[in-house]
């Protein structure tokens, strides 16, 4: 069973009243004394060679402490697995947008004059922008010097069959047992979906203040992992580990984005050479333009079908635009990892996916929220859909056919795999008849989350009195009053017992950093172990202060999934192509939940999340070139175009984190756009295999559609 | 952003006069909504910038029996959209000026910066030209008056001189049974510009359409009055198929552009649906 006490009374954030007040102190709320200001000067071109750069007139213009290039710094490299992208660049130049030069002055507005002044001069090479030509034996490499590159941790990789290939993950089952496993099929069908690059939209954007003080480099930084990120410095810069100090508290916003530093380095650098504290913040046209957007795919499905309905064979093959660098993803293997769950609620006996990620001469990927995941399952649950409509079968049917987990019940009782899309279904009153132009869909889904691995120390001052000290920054999502209530939970102590203070990484203990939705996981499960024996050592013999340190680890095979599914009701603007999300439900097996508002907030905020990627977020990119310069352009959803939402949490399962709980950060957005797409289908007639599902594309469809007259 | 001198004068015609002076390099600011962001974007670096908030005859809205409403430049939207005379007067203003942006936006944005930036896509230019709204505008050389139908030469440019400012808007006392209305089409986020939007002005005696007025923004560099379409319903009835016949004459009369908003083909096919939308409510209204 999971624990409904003691979390039932709602959470008041602990760090809530700093943020409403305005004392929270983001990073580019600090502009500590003798600050200096950062502005860059970006590639105007795709693909070059820098032939030569004058930086004269900036180094003399009012107010300017230093001009730096790559000439200055050397070929320094940087990225979270794969360290190919220069702090600055040295010979040449990848996309649009890429920083070439770093100025350091009293102002902003000095800094941006003296970057007007930097002459640089390109000798243009060929760029390729679509991954499949990229691919071609014939096409321009991006990285003809890829060998040499290193990774975070140490040495450097195998290079693949393709210089233009960032990464090639191949699983399953191996080709001649997949021939096999199709032959057995009575129908197969293919369906090919493509997704767009779209950016993680936070308010707050990118952005570092570092200084020195003697040996020390301080940092403040956006990043989520501050760890990580001193690893990373380190490793890039040559400083040592033990003489940087991170210190990220307060982040405006992640979405999976924060976890990829960009400020960091060249600040460093800058603070370096000039003695002064560093201060960089982006501004959102370089934010849209080179901060790691979500990868555009293209992904084609192949599933083997028996007469009944079921499932026996799976391929996926996923081409993921992958830009001018692979610096922003994490993973060795430099693919979106959640590419692989096209699948992911289905048993299905043979199934080998290939996921590629491919350079081109375009905005470099990075993570968003559920990255990989996001296009798998809009793949997926539209491509059952399809199969349902071939096979005549009613598309809720086809899929409780197939769920797994479903053959392991004797009992003929419900497994949560069916619960969930049961649910779904009910709360869309799934058989209803419904008037032209209106119709329903779902997806269903199945997540992983919650590997890693994190410390906390736990102090006792007095019975009434503890102290929790972590590393962690919290990137929005309620990191501190999470542990604050495991700790008072486990200790049996009142919540206002518990003061959580988020230190310095010289100070606090190990912590992989938010991420893969496993912070409740990893912290709160180390919260739970240090209360839990602090409480034993206190009744044994109580005295104070006492501390006691506890770290624990997630590992990366834990079976941590939880099922969810979305059902929503449309209508169908035939005219304009306009859709309406009449109603829509979201029903989550998410364990024990220890922040009810945080929850509640992460499944509806992540619905709205998923809504903006369904119907509108696209980032446009037009030879290289990002067409979206704000966050006027680049639109996102907001609050009136939410639609009325059911969340539903079911099922009794256990999740692995502290008191049964399970992560979902990444879990309320997954199922929006295919559930939209599958609905949109059935009010219409019209099927939509790309995002988003804009209104151009519906009438499009609609009236091609049309039989002429 | 670059840095540039402040100037606040009190008068229009200190305002002129420092237009005059400083030349090429000064610009006129009103609300702000507009020319800070492109100031911070780097799309405007101007040396210097008036502002126009301490000139107190710039400020708020008149009304003359003979004259109709006169807003002053510095009238915010939200004023425009709030105001009772408005509401009472010409309704159709206010309905447009509550389409634009936020109400903090519309706080601050204004009438004349709204008409000055010259943006295709703003929703109050549409309704201004549906009410052959007069735009004053005040140079050195004195005071003149414009059709705000002329007054769009291309994307944000118009006829406003260099070292003049417009002054006041005035919307003549509207025709007698007149019923105006306006759509926008968002077909992305409620809260965007649109895709197409159209202004609509009927007056129906004895179930004909005496008078049509029809004024199309987002359907190009300028906001444009389709005067083919309003020919199409002048001396009809209202029925169908002399709203799709007007409405069908739109497409041809705009020259729209393709952007994150729609293609230009979409926004064409819009600007057709979105007016006999508009048409067929209107005449709704009127019957009922």
């Amino acid at each position: 069973m999971t624990a409904a006490v003691p979390f039932a009374q709602p959470e008041v954030r602990h760090e809530g009243h700093l943020k409403v007040t305005g004392q929270a102190r983001y990073t580019g709320d600090h502009y500590p004394d003798g600050v200096l200001h950062v502005a860059c000067l970006a590639s105007p071109t795709p693909h070059a060679t820098i032939t030569r750069i004058e930086t004269r007139a900036a180094r003399e213009t009012a107010g300017v402490h230093a001009v730096l290039t790559g000439a200055d710094i050397g070929d320094v490299r940087f990225g979270r697995h794969l360290r190919d992208l220069p702090v600055l660049a040295t010979d040449r130049v990848r996309f649009i947008g890429q920083r070439v030069a770093a100025v350091a002055a009293e102002t902003r507005e000095a800094a941006e004059e003296a970057v007007r002044l930097i002459e640089v001069d390109y000798d243009d090479l060929p760029p390729v922008f679509d991954p499949r030509q990229a691919l071609t034996s014939d096409a321009p490499v991006l990285h003809p010097e890829a060998a040499g590159y290193l990774t975070m941790r140490g040495g450097t990789r195998e290079l693949l069959e393709h210089l233009n290939l960032q990464g090639d993950l191949l699983t399953g089952h191996d080709p001649e047992e997949m021939e096999r496993a199709f032959e057995a099929a009575d129908r197969v069908f293919e369906h090919t979906f493509r997704t767009p690059r779209q950016h993680q939209g936070y308010i707050e954007p990118h952005g570092a203040l570092v200084w020195f003080e003697g040996e020390v480099c301080h940092v403040i930084s956006t990043n989520k992992a501050p760890f990580t990120l001193r690893s990373h410095m380190a490793a890039v810069t040559g400083h040592p580990a033990e003489k940087i100090d991170v210190y990220n508290r307060f982040i405006g916003g992640d979405f999976g984005g924060k976890g990829f530093s960009i400020d960091e380095f060249v600040c460093f650098y800058l603070a370096r050479a000039t003695g002064r504290p560093v201060r960089s913040v982006m501004s959102y046209v370089e934010e849209l333009s080179g901060a790691g957007p979500r990868h555009a795919a293209e992904i084609t499905l192949r599933t083997g079908v028996t007469r009944t309905g079921v499932f026996v064979a799976h391929s996926a093959d996923v081409v993921f635009d992958g830009g001018a660098y692979a610096a922003g993803k994490a993973a060795a293997d430099l693919v979106p990892h959640g590419g692989l769950d096209t699948m992911s609620a289905y048993a299905v006996p043979a199934t080998r996916h290939r996921l590629r990620t491919v350079y081109t001469n375009s905005v470099p990927g990075g993570h968003m929220r559920a990255p990989g995941e996001v296009q798998a399952v809009f793949a997926g649950e539209t491509h059952v859909d399809l199969i349902a409509e071939e096979l005549g079968l009613d598309p809720l049917e086809l899929r409780r056919r197939n769920l797994r987990g479903a053959d392991r019940v004797a009992d003929g009782a419900a497994t949560v795999a069916e619960e969930v899309l049961s649910r779904a279904a009910a709360g869309v009153d799934w058989t209803a008849t419904r008037s032209p132009g209106r119709g329903v869909g779902i997806a269903v889904y199945r997540r992983k989350g919650g590997a890693g691995r994190g410390g906390v120390v736990l102090r006792a001052l007095d019975a009434d009195r503890f102290e929790v000290v972590t590393g962690a920054a919290d990137q929005g999502s309620g990191t501190v009053t999470m542990i604050a209530r495991v700790a008072a939970a486990a200790l049996g102590v009142d919540e206002s017992c518990i003061e959580v203070i988020q230190q310095p990484t010289a100070v606090a203990m190990f912590d992989q950093g938010a991420g893969a939705s496993r912070v409740t996981r990893v912290l709160g499960a180390a919260t739970l172990l240090a209360a839990t024996d602090l409480r034993k050592m206190l009744a044994e013999a109580p005295r104070f202060p006492i501390e006691v340190a506890r770290e624990a680890e997630a590992p990366r095979a834990e079976d941590s999934h939880a099922f969810g599914a979305v059902s929503v009701e449309v209508e169908v603007d035939v005219e304009t192509g306009q859709i309406t999300v009449l109603s829509a439900v979201l029903v989550a097996d998410t364990g024990t939940v220890i922040n009810p508002l945080s929850h509640r907030g992460q499944l509806e905020g992540g619905f709205a999340f998923g809504l903006g990627a369904a119907l509108m977020e696209e980032l446009p990119v037009e030879d290289g070139q990002v067409l979206a310069g704000s966050l006027g352009d680049y639109k996102l959803p907001t609050a009136p175009d939410m639609p009325p939402l059911t969340v539903v949490n079911v099922g009794d399962t256990e999740g692995t984190g502290p008191f049964g709980a399970k992560p979902v950060g990444e879990f309320g957005n997954l199922g929006v756009a295919p559930a939209i797409g599958n609905a949109v289908a059935r009010a219409t007639g019209v099927r939509l295999r790309q995002l988003p599902l804009s209104a151009e594309a519906v009438y499009r469809a609609v009236t091609e559609a049309r039989p002429q007259e | 952003m670059r840095l540039f001198q402040y100037h606040r004068p009190t008068t229009v015609d200190e305002a002129v006069g420092l237009l005059t002076d400083l030349g090429d390099e000064a610009v006129v600011l009103a609300g702000g909504t507009s020319l800070m962001n492109m100031v911070k974007l780097g799309l405007a670096e101007p040396e210097q910038v008036i502002a126009l908030r301490g000139v107190r005859e710039l400020h708020g809205v008149d009304t003359q029996p003979s004259d109709g409403l006169t807003f002053g430049a510095m009238t915010t939207l939200r004023e425009i959209e709030t105001s009772a005379l408005v509401r009472g007067t010409a309704p159709g203003l206010a309905e447009a000026a509550h389409h634009v942006a936020t109400v903090r936006i519309r706080n601050q944005a204004t009438v004349g910066g709204s008409l000055v930036h010259a943006d295709p896509n703003q929703d109050l230019p549409p309704m201004l030209m549906v009410h052959d709204a007069l735009a004053r505008v005040t140079g050195p050389d004195g005071s003149r008056e414009v059709p705000v139908a002329d007054m769009f030469l291309g994307y944000f440019e118009t006829v406003v001189g260099a070292e003049e400012i417009l002054r006041s808007v005035r919307v003549p006392v509207p025709r007698a049974g007149m019923r105006t209305g306006y759509l926008k089409f968002l077909p992305r986020t409620r809260d965007d510009y649109s895709t197409i939007s159209v202004a609509a002005g009927v007056t129906l005696v004895d179930g004909r359409f005496e008078d049509a007025r029809i004024a199309i923004a987002g359907g190009g560099s300028v906001p444009v009055r389709c005067r083919a379409a309003e020919a199409a319903l002048v001396g009809n009835g209202t029925r169908p198929d002399v709203l799709a016949g007007a409405a069908d004459v739109v497409p041809g009369e705009i020259d729209p552009i393709s952007d994150g908003r729609g293609t230009s083909g979409y926004k064409r096919d819009m600007a057709r649906v979105c007016t006999e939308r508009l048409l067929r409510r209107l005449v709704a209204e009127a019957r009922a």
